[in-house]
């Protein structure tokens, strides 16, 4: 496979890894901060 | 047709999901802050989460599959140099901790601390044309992608992209940025799930090697080269990197979500762990346009052939996930979108220009008028207008249309003193020059002389359109300081 190539699919690899992982991480976590913005507003009743 | 029974079932119960979250959130509704900036009370992860499902839209992934259909691995770049720009954003705090600090719900709001009132009137005008503009292309896009994935004609996905509109603007008016706020949650995790989902059946039915044989042949070194890329090139590159910090840092649909974050700090930090996630937004469905162009050759429309590529390659029962995950970053999109748009229209114009002062209610109630009338507009633009580019140089065109200039009055506002109003003046008119000349004379480009021509270069334009700001700000300051002196600006709360 060309080098250029190669080094486009590693890019690509590494980019989507950090997509997927972020965005575990952050659905983990923005759980709890979601919970918390409203647990902390106050409702119309 | 690709869209069985059992895809249909998810879809139903997934939009269904939406809207009764959207409109439950009505009941945190308490007050201005609250509609449009969620009470700015919104935490890191939350924020991030709801800042990505704005980004991405069916549009974003149409126009990247479109030019990874179209340029093969050179548009990653854009990846990188977006990550790069969020990366500044997110570790300096350039513009978005200042305009934070400064508690503003609009960017033009802070033309008018920094500038006067009719600053704002005018940055408010051109923020809310260039950004109606911009979203004018979203419908159309999601109805070609619908057309190709689902498997049916165009003329009943006319009826569903305007029955998710409706969806959309319902809870959107009714519930404002809590609303947003909450769906954007559920959506994010959905439309992540749809991507893995996607990506995975891709790379099921189409190999690396493959792709790479394809692009070179297609395109030579064109295809892995930017700078050789007939459609790129270095006017394209710099006017992306300058354009991806000024677009990112004052994109009103985006910066309402670091706005509603609870200090400076976490705005930034939002803006720092959504770059994180950019790369690969931007380039995952890059790749999957090209391994449509792997899988169906040069021949195809470049618009419909990513659309195509998923639904073939995703089975039904996944397609029925997949179209949700769409679907959830679009509606996530147009409610956000519409919501800032509305809001910019309703403080920066409406407001300022009447003789009488606005209730916060009649406020919100305008607000929710213009976010109608603004979905009707795009239902209307996406049936009738063509693109004069790709929908992706469409979309950076009409973003520079305002941030440009907006770029001018803000970044020169928060960190040059000299900063005034007839600078202002000047940033927000040259700035907007450069893209409404090239809409413009796009649509004459017949009868245009050959000297002329490099007018409607889309690159060209987006290029001049932020260095025309940029002079317009310091030529205008700089040669009216006796006349005009500088306002000199103090945040409202304590420093990020």
């Amino acid at each position: 496979m060309d080098t250029s190539v190669l080094i486009w699919f590693v890019i690509f690899i590494i980019a989507m890894v950090l997509f997927f992982g972020t965005a575990v991480v952050i659905t983990v976590i923005g759980v709890r901060d979601l919970r918390d913005l409203l647990s902390g507003s106050a409702t119309k009743e | 047709m690709n869209f069985h029974l059992i895809d249909w079932i998810i879809l139903v119960a997934y939009l269904g999901l939406s809207v009764f979250v959207g409109i439950w959130a009505k009941r945190y509704v308490e007050n201005m802050e609250g509609y449009f900036v969620a009470g700015r009370r919104v935490k890191v992860a939350l924020g991030s989460a709801t800042l990505i499902a704005t980004e991405i839209g069916v549009v974003t992934f149409m126009y990247f599959g479109e030019l990874g259909y179209v340029t093969g691995f050179s548009c990653f770049i854009l990846g990188i140099i977006g990550f790069f720009g969020y990366m500044v954003i997110g570790k300096t705090g350039f513009i978005v901790s200042g305009l934070r600090k400064l508690k503003v719900i609009t960017i033009p709001e802070y033309y008018e601390l920094r500038y006067g009132k009719n600053v704002r009137i005018l940055g408010g005008i051109l923020l809310f044309l260039g950004g109606v503009l911009n979203m004018g292309v979203f419908l159309r896009m999601d109805g070609i992608f619908l057309t190709e994935t689902m498997g049916f004609g165009p003329n009943v996905l006319a009826i569903v992209m305007t029955v998710m509109l409706l969806i959309v603007i319902s809870y959107t008016v009714l519930g404002g940025m809590f609303s947003v706020v909450i769906t954007d949650f559920i959506q994010f995790v959905v439309l992540a799930f749809g991507m893995l989902i996607a990506t995975a059946f891709v790379l099921i039915h189409v190999d690396f090697a493959a792709i790479g044989t394809v692009v070179l042949t297609q395109f030579g070194e064109a295809g892995v080269n930017p700078l050789v890329n007939p459609r790129f090139g270095w006017t394209f590159l710099i006017w992306m990197m300058i354009g991806s910090i000024a677009i990112s840092a004052l994109n009103q649909p985006a910066v309402s979500k670091s706005f509603a974050s609870e200090s400076p700090a976490v705005g930034r930090k939002v803006f720092l762990y959504t770059g994180i996630t950019l790369a690969g937004r931007y380039m995952i469905p890059m790749f999957w346009g090209v391994a449509a162009l792997a899988m169906f050759g040069p021949t195809m429309n470049p618009t419909t052939a990513m659309p195509r590529l998923l639904g073939t390659v995703v089975p039904s029962g996944f397609l029925g996930l997949m179209i949700a995950g769409m679907l959830a970053a679009s509606m996530s999109t147009y409610s956000a979108y519409m919501l800032a748009w509305s809001s910019v229209a309703t403080r920066d114009i409406i407001a300022p220009l009447s003789k009488k002062e606005f209730s916060e209610k009649t406020t919100m109630r305008l607000s929710k008028i213009i976010s109608t009338l603004i979905g009707i507009f795009i239902l209307l633009f996406g049936l009738f207008y063509e693109l004069p580019a790709t929908a992706f140089q469409y979309i950076a065109i009409t973003g520079a249309m305002y941030a440009a200039g907006a770029f001018g009055c803000v970044a020169f506002g928060l960190y040059w003193k000299r900063a005034n109003i007839v600078g202002a003046y000047c940033s927000l008119c040259f700035g907007a020059v450069a893209p409404i000349g090239f809409l413009v004379l796009e649509q004459l480009k017949g009868v245009l002389p050959s000297s002329m021509l490099f007018l409607i270069d889309v690159n060209v334009s987006g290029f001049m359109s932020f260095v025309l700001g940029a002079l317009g700000m310091i030529l205008g300051s700089l040669a009216t300081q006796r006349s005009h002196p500088p306002i000199v600006l103090k945040p409202k709360e304590e420093g990020a």
